[in-house]
């Protein structure tokens, strides 16, 4: 690496710039606008839920035991919500605590414990902050299945036990439903176990839209910079062959690669940490920030120059910055619809939006730690992917 | 200083080049002819390493062109024939920033701008650029660093008669310095003026090297066009004795209305060696 090379080729990128002023305008109008939110909008500003949509896409039924009941609620799922449920055995101790799944999500914690000899049936609803509606479906379901069960244990030993209700009439209610067939049961002489039906939150912090918005411009400064600007200019050297007379220059290959790894994310990452710095300055003294930062920068510098390489006009990058996005964002929402496991890890897109959030509203914790890890992983990928890619025929 | 031996690159099952074997000497300005497809550009881009030979091996200055592209890069100038500039800066800073590049003084950039002629126009955006000011602006970039070889394609289309007599004369110089230089080009007439030798091409093969003037004199046709005072046209071969004493004798009885050589033409020439002739 020559420091002259370098040098000049720094230098170019910045006087591009300076003379094509697209680029400088929106990121004076991205500045704008971080500062009118940081004027403008109240300081608690935040509205309720888990995510930006609302609703439950995946129920989780968490039990300690496989129970009759348990089993019952297995083997009769509808056909309706059957993708949506998830049967999972847990810790008995974790019945009655949160756990974390991702956003969108909700549970029902079943276990059944005595009072002396008297059976309790104990049932946690885990709703999304605010939207115990959202659970509805679900519930529905669970309710009428679990007062199924029971009728049928009690109705196994007293087939006098009357009929159950017309449960698709949607008369009945859940603790009155309950409460009758105990009644019906005492009067035979045998047991049903006791309701306690508990309904939480899921305890999530409310959304702040402020800081989801600061992390979109965040998000969009660096997408900008690095899988925008960096191949649609990178194309158009390649495309009108100044990339090739500068690859005919004393300059290497490895030398042309390195001054555009080095001028975009320097852009986007300045742009982005001053969009941070006008929306909260003290995130800029934050160690998982910069952590988060550069690893989301990195990844879409990589994404960037893969496109970059492998697209041989200007219209092609610009194409390809589209269609990557479209895609990526089709597979994350089908993953998170369709509780598809894993497969959502895979993208930088994933992580950086929750890092970078979680580091603007100063909430990160464990489980931010290991995405800031996974983003990492993946910007590793990308860039070692690009640089390869770039070697081989980016320059022709 | 170029030695190009079996150079094979095939596209697909296409030889664009097929088996060229070329040697050209230091101080020689070597002009490439051929007509559109017939290997010239191909062979350019395999001695700028832009393109891997096949088969076959190319050195430049005893280096080889793929093993050691890195040392040869600087040694050579290229201009190729599309344009190629930054549109947005002006002349001079495309120039001051492939100066730097190859760490040349940025006074440099304005010598040769004035040497192609452009020191008027060389603080105006590229973009404002006619086809022949770029032209010169991409021999003016190649000749920045004072390379040992120069590779130009086509370096005088486009361009008006007064700057292609420019462009000869800078050539012309360098040679004199002991550079190097290849150009392909279809203009005959540089050819004949600017070239030390000349190499045909047709179908990926060299199918004519000589120097023009010793084209000249293997093709050029020793026939004597007349016409007769009686309006008839007649043709003599030199060579032939009793033809050359009928052309005398015609002459010497007054009887010869016009009389015209027949010049070479290297035009036609090189439309015989390369098949392309109408019969």
């Amino acid at each position: 690496m020559r420091w002259y090379i370098l040098r000049a080729l720094l230098k170019k990128e910045f006087a591009r710039h300076l003379a094509n002023r697209g680029g400088i305008a929106l990121a004076l109008l991205l500045i704008a606008a971080a500062g009118l939110l940081s004027v403008f909008a109240p300081q608690q500003a935040a509205g309720n839920g888990t995510d930006m949509v609302g609703g439950v896409h995946h129920c989780y039924i968490e039990f300690d035991r496989a129970t009759p009941l348990v089993k019952h609620l297995d083997a009769n799922q509808p056909p309706e919500l059957k993708s949506a449920l998830r049967f999972e055995k847990i810790d008995p101790v974790a019945i009655g605590t949160l756990i974390q799944r991702q956003p969108g999500t909700g549970s029902i914690q079943v276990t059944t414990r005595f009072e002396g000899t008297k059976p309790v049936l104990e049932v946690h609803v885990w709703h999304p902050d605010g939207q115990p509606e959202a659970m509805a479906a679900y519930e529905a379901w669970f309710w009428k299945e679990t007062r199924r069960a029971l009728a049928a244990q009690v109705r196994e030993k007293n087939p006098a036990l009357p009929p159950d209700p017309d449960f698709s009439a949607g008369h009945w209610q859940t603790v009155e439903a309950h409460a009758h067939l105990k009644a019906q049961a005492d009067k035979l002489g045998a047991t049903v176990p006791e309701l306690h039906v508990h309904r939480k939150g899921l305890a999530a912090p409310p959304l702040d839209f402020r800081s989801a918005i600061a992390t979109g411009l965040v998000v969009f400064a660096l997408y900008f910079s690095c899988v925008y600007l960096l191949p649609t200019l990178n194309c158009e050297e390649r495309e009108r062959g100044v990339l090739l007379a500068q690859a005919l220059s004393p300059a290497s290959p490895s030398e042309l690669l390195l001054a555009k790894f080095v001028f975009y994310p320097a852009f986007g990452l300045g742009l982005a940490a001053a969009l941070s710095g006008i929306y909260k300055p003290q995130v800029l003294s934050s160690l998982f920030f910069w952590l988060s930062l550069c690893a989301v920068g990195g990844g879409f510098l990589g994404i960037g120059m893969t496109i970059a390489a492998w697209a041989k006009t200007q219209r092609a990058a610009f194409l390809g910055g589209m269609c990557y996005l479209l895609s990526v964002s089709m597979v994350l929402l089908i993953c998170s619809t369709n509780g598809i496991p894993f497969l959502s890890n895979l993208a930088v897109e994933y992580h950086g939006p929750r890092i970078l959030h979680a580091a603007l509203s100063g909430n990160a914790n464990n489980s931010h730690w290991l995405h800031l890890m996974a983003a990492i992983g993946l910007a590793s990928a990308w860039l070692f992917a690009a640089g390869w890619v770039f070697r081989r025929r980016g320059w022709q | 200083m170029i030695r190009i031996a079996g150079l094979r690159v095939l596209y697909g099952a296409f030889a664009a080049v097929n088996g060229l074997d070329l040697d050209i000497r230091r101080g020689e300005l070597f002009g490439l002819l051929g007509p559109n497809g017939a290997g010239k550009s191909t062979t350019i881009r395999v001695l700028i390493g832009q393109r891997y030979p096949s088969g076959g091996s190319v050195s430049v200055a005893g280096m080889d062109v793929v093993r050691d592209w890195a040392r040869i890069k600087p040694q050579f100038g290229y201009v190729p024939d599309r344009e190629n500039h930054f549109e947005e800066f002006t002349g001079r800073r495309n120039l001051e920033f492939f100066g730097e590049l190859y760490g040349v003084p940025k006074l440099r950039a304005a010598d040769v701008l004035k040497m192609v002629e452009l020191d008027e126009a060389a603080d105006l955006p590229v973009r404002g650029y006619s086809l022949g000011m770029r032209k010169k602006l991409l021999l003016a970039r190649a000749l920045l660093h004072e390379p040992q070889i120069l590779y130009l394609d086509e370096p005088t289309a486009n361009l008006d008669i007064h700057s292609a007599e420019v462009v000869h004369r800078i050539l012309r110089e360098r040679v004199k310095e002991g550079a190097t230089i290849i150009l392909t080009t279809h203009d005959m007439d540089e050819v004949e003026k600017i070239c030390d030798r000349v190499g045909i091409m047709a179908k990926g093969k060299l199918v004519a090297l000589d120097s023009p003037l010793a084209l000249k004199q293997r093709h050029t046709e020793r026939k004597v066009d007349v016409i007769r005072d009686d309006g008839e046209r007649l043709v003599f071969d030199l060579d032939d004795p009793r033809a050359r004493e009928h052309l005398a004798a015609l002459v010497t009885a007054g009887r010869a209305l016009s009389i015209r050589t027949r010049e070479f033409d290297f035009h036609a020439t090189f439309l015989k060696l390369t098949g392309l002739a109408f019969e």
